[in-house]
C-alpha cells in the first residue's frame, strides 16, 4: 500500500496540453475517484501514474520516492483497463497468474495466490475458460483479479465498468467497494459517471480540460462546489445558475435574479465579502428552490413555464425576470403550465460565484 | 440456430454447391495429371487419348533419383536376377543405373536440388518473417520519423520486376563470391520477401490492442518480454499466413535461381525443366520431380491451416 503524490505535473501531446499543473496527494489506503467529462485528461493522468505515459514536467511520487522516470514495470502498480484487455490466448487462470510469473514465484505459491483471488472474486469455476467465453461482468472480475493478485502498491482503474450494462454496473460497483474495504488498497478510479463517483469515493477529484477543479469528499463537492463548473457538473438534476445582482447593505441584502422587479432577502453572511452591486452568479439546486401556492414572506410571484413529471417528484420551471429556475416539488404540486406560484430560495443552500472567474465566494471566506 | 429456408433458397444453395464442385474439379485436373503421370510406366505417359486406368509403379521416382544410361543390348539374365527390385524396373524400361567404379550408385542431381530448395526456402522464410515481424512491431508501436515514407520505401523494393535487377545482381554477386551459394540465394529471397512480410505483419500487429502489452508492462514485464509473451502469440495467425506466402514465393522462385546458381546451390525449379532437354524427354520422371516438389508447400500449408483459418476476431477486448 502506498501514498501517491503528483507535483506540478504537466503533459503535452505535441502542442496540446492535456494535464495542466496538476497537484494531488492520494493517501495510503484511500479510494480516490477522478471525475470529469470525456477528453478532460483522466486517462492520461492515470497512465502517467502507472508509467504508461511520460510526463512533460513535474514529479510523481510513490511513497515519497520520485518515479516519473521509472519504467511501469518498476512502479509496482496495477492497472485495470476499460477494455479489460485479458489475453485471449490464455485461460482465466493463466491470465491471473501472468503478473506472478514476472516475479518468479514458486508454482505452489502462485497457484495458491491465484485460487485465493479467484475465491474473493467468486470466479473459481471460470478458471479454465478462455476470456472470449466470459460475460462482461466476469471479464471485469478477471481483470480486477489479475490486478490484485500480486498485491500491488496501488490499484488504478480506468472506467472499469463503463462497458457494462446499467444493472451489472450497479452490482460491480458494490463489489469494487467491498473489495476495497476488504483489501484496503490505495485505489484511483476514473469515471465520468457521477453516481459511481459519489458511491465509491473517499474523495473525488474533479477535472475539466486538464485542470483539477476540486478535491473533496463526495458530500463536500456536492454541498460546497468550489466553482461554477463543479456546481453544474455534480448533482442531478443540474444546479440552477442564474445571473444576479446584489443590493442593500448591512443585515439582509436583496438578491435580484435575472433583473426581476423584486429580490430575495439573503443574510449578508451567505455572500461572504461580496459588495453590493457586484455581478454574481447564483447557484441553487432544484431542491432549494421552494414553491408554494400561498403568498409568504419574501416570496416572489412567478409563473410556471414547464413541468417535467419524474414519478417520485416533478421538476417545475419558473420564470424569474429573464432567468428560468428549476424547482423540485412533490409530484402534481403544480398542475399545469402558466400557473401562478410563489417562489422562495433557501439561503443556506445558495451558492454565489464570481461571474468573471467562476470561483465560489465561499472560497474567499 | 438454423434459419428456416425456402425451397428457392435450398435450390440456389444446391446450384452454388454444384458450381463450386465444377470449379474445384477443373482446378484439380492439372494436379491429378501430374500425380498420375508420376506413377505411370513411360510408354503410357504420352498416349492419346490419355490412359486413365493403369498399374501404378514407382519407377519414375527411381529414375528421378538416379543417373541412368540407355541399354545397347538386353541385360544378361544373372545380372538381372542379382539386381534389387527397384533396379529391375529401370532395366525393364531399357535403361541401366550408372555406377561408379566401386559399384556405388550415382545419384541424379534431384535430391541435392531438393535439399537446396528446402534449405534456402526455410531459412529465408524464417529470416524474412522474424525480421519483418520485428520491423512491423517497431512501426506499429513507436513513433518513427517519416514512417509513411519508410513504409513506402520498403514496399517499393518490391516494385521492380526481378528480371530487371537479375543481371546487375548477378554481376555484384560474382564480385563478392555469392553466386551459386546458399547464402546468396537466402539473402536474395529474404530481401525479396521482407517488404511483403513487413507490410502484412504491420497490418496484423496494428490490430492487436496496445493495452495487451501495456497490461504486461505494468505487471512487471519488460517490453521485449511483453513482445514475446503477448504480441507473438496474438500475431500467430498473421505470422502463419506470412510464413506460408514467403515460403511459397521462395520455393517457387525461378528467375534468380536460374541466373544465380548452376550446380552447388541450385534449387529444384530451374533443375526440373532442365531435364526435359537431356536426351529423350521422359515425362514420367519430370512428373515425379514435380510431384515431389508440390509436397512441401502442401504439407506446410496443411500444418498451419488452423492458424490460417482462425479469424482475428477471437479476442476478449471491448472496443
Ligand atoms: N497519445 C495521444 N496523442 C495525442 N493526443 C492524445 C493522446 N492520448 C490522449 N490524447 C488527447 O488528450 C486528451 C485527454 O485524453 P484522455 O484520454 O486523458 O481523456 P479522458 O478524460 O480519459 O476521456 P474519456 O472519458 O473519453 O476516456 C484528449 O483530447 C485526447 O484526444
Ligand atoms: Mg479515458
Amino acid at each position: 500500500m502506498a501514498q501517491i503524490e503528483l507535483r506540478n505535473v504537466q503533459k503535452f501531446f505535441g502542442a496540446v496540453q492535456v494535464i495542466k499543473d496538476m497537484n494531488l496527494t492520494i493517501e495510503d489506503g484511500e479510494f480516490v475517484v477522478m471525475l470529469g467529462q470525456s477528453g478532460c485528461g483522466k486517462t492520461t493522468t492515470l497512465r502517467a501514474i502507472a508509467g504508461l505515459e511520460t510526463v512533460t514536467s513535474g514529479e510523481i511520487l510513490i511513497d515519497g520516492k520520485e518515479v516519473q522516470n521509472e519504467k511501469a514495470a518498476d512502479r509496482d502498480i496495477a492497472f485495470v483497463f476499460q477494455s479489460f484487455s485479458l489475453y485471449p490466448h490464455m485461460t482465466v487462470y493463466e491470465n491471473i497468474a501472468f503478473p506472478l510469473r514476472a516475479v518468479g514465484m514458486s508454482n505452489s505459491e502462485r497457484d495458491k495466490a491465484v485460487k485465493e483471488v479467484a475465491e474473493i472474486l467468486r470466479i473459481p469455476n471460470l478458471l479454465k475458460r478462455r476470456p472470449s467465453a466470459l460475460s462482461g461482468g466476469d471479464m471485469q472480475r478477471v481483470a480486477i483479479g489479475r490486478a490484485l493478485v500480486r498485491r500491488p502498491k496501488a490499484l488504478l482503474m480506468d472506467e472499469p465498468i463503463g462497458a457494462l450494462d446499467a444493472k451489472l454496473r450497479e452490482e460491480m460497483r458494490a463489489e469494487i467497494k467491498r473489495l476495497h474495504i476488504s483489501r484496503g488498497s490505495t485505489s484511483v478510479y476514473v469515471t465520468h459517471d457521477q453516481i459511481e463517483a459519489m458511491s465509491l469515493a473517499d474523495r473525488i477529484v474533479i477535472m475539466h480540460d486538464g485542470v483539477l477543479q476540486q478535491i473533496g469528499a463526495p458530500e463536500e463537492v456536492y454541498l460546497k462546489p468550489a466553482n461554477l463548473f463543479v456546481a453544474q457538473f455534480v448533482g442531478s438534476p443540474v444546479m440552477n445558475v442564474a445571473d444576479v445582482s446584489v443590493s442593500g447593505n448591512g443585515g439582509d441584502v436583496s438578491v435580484v435574479v435575472g433583473k426581476a422587479d423584486a429580490g430575495f432577502a439573503f443574510p449578508q453572511s451567505t455572500l461572504g465579502n461580496a459588495k453590493a452591486g457586484h455581478e454574481l452568479s447564483l447557484g441553487i439546486r432544484p431542491e432549494a428552490v421552494l414553491l408554494s401556492h400561498d403568498k409568504s414572506d419574501g416570496a416572489i410571484e412567478v409563473k410556471s413555464t414547464n413541468i417535467e413529471p419524474l414519478g417520485s417528484h416533478d421538476i417545475v420551471d419558473v420564470q424569474i425576470g429573464s432567468e428560468v429556475l428549476r424547482a423540485r416539488t412533490e409530484s402534481g404540486f403544480v398542475s399545469g403550465e402558466g400557473q401562478t406560484v410563489w417562489v422562495n430560495l433557501d439561503p443556506t443552500q445558495a451558492h454565489f460565484f464570481d461571474r468573471a472567474s467562476g470561483l465560489s465566494l465561499r472560497g474567499h471566506e | 440456430m438454423a434459419a428456416v429456408r425456402t425451397p428457392r433458397e435450398i435450390f440456389l444453395n444446391r446450384v452454388a454447391i454444384a458450381a463450386v464442385m465444377v470449379v474445384l474439379l477443373i482446378m484439380l485436373v492439372p494436379i491429378y495429371w501430374i500425380g498420375s503421370t508420376a506413377f505411370k510406366p513411360r510408354n503410357l505417359a504420352t498416349t492419346i487419348p490419355p490412359t486413365v486406368f493403369f498399374q501404378p509403379e514407382v519407377s519414375p521416382f527411381v529414375k528421378l533419383m538416379t543417373k541412368r544410361s540407355q541399354l545397347r543390348k538386353p541385360v544378361e539374365q544373372e545380372v538381372y536376377d542379382a539386381a534389387p527390385w527397384w533396379e529391375k524396373m529401370v532395366l525393364d524400361g531399357g535403361e541401366k543405373v550408372v555406377r561408379t567404379g566401386k559399384g556405388k550408385i550415382r545419384p541424379s542431381g534431384y535430391g541435392q536440388r531438393f535439399t537446396n530448395s528446402l534449405i534456402v526456402s526455410i531459412i529465408s522464410t524464417f529470416l524474412a518473417v522474424s525480421m519483418g515481424t520485428l520491423t512491423a512491431y517497431g512501426f506499429s508501436r513507436f513513433k518513427v520519423k517519416g514512417e509513411d515514407d519508410w513504409l513506402f520505401f520498403i514496399l517499393s523494393t518490391r516494385m521492380l520486376p526481378p528480371v530487371v535487377v537479375a543481371i546487375p545482381m548477378y554481376l555484384m554477386y560474382r564480385v563478392v563470391g555469392l553466386n551459386d551459394s546458399h547464402l546468396g540465394l537466402i539473402i536474395l529471397y529474404t530481401a525479396f520477401n521482407l517488404s511483403f512480410s513487413v507490410w502484412i505483419m504491420k497490418g496484423f500487429i496494428d490490430e492487436i490492442p496496445r493495452e495487451y502489452e501495456e497490461a504486461a508492462l505494468v505487471d512487471g514485464y519488460t517490453r521485449i518480454q511483453a513482445f514475446f509473451k503477448i504480441v507473438l502469440p496474438e500475431a500467430m495467425t498473421g505470422i502463419a499466413a506470412t510464413a506460408v506466402f514467403c515460403f511459397i514465393t521462395a520455393w517457387n522462385e525461378y528467375a534468380f535461381a536460374l541466373i544465380m546458381t548452376n550446380r552447388r546451390a541450385q534449387t529444384a525449379p530451374p533443375y526440373i525443366p532442365s531435364q526435359v532437354g537431356s536426351g529423350l524427354p521422359d515425362w514420367t520422371v519430370i512428373a515425379a520431380g514435380t510431384f515431389l516438389f508440390l509436397l512441401p508447400v502442401a504439407i506446410f500449408t496443411f500444418l498451419l491451416r488452423n492458424h490460417l483459418l482462425r479469424g482475428m476476431s477471437f479476442g476478449a477486448i471491448r472496443k
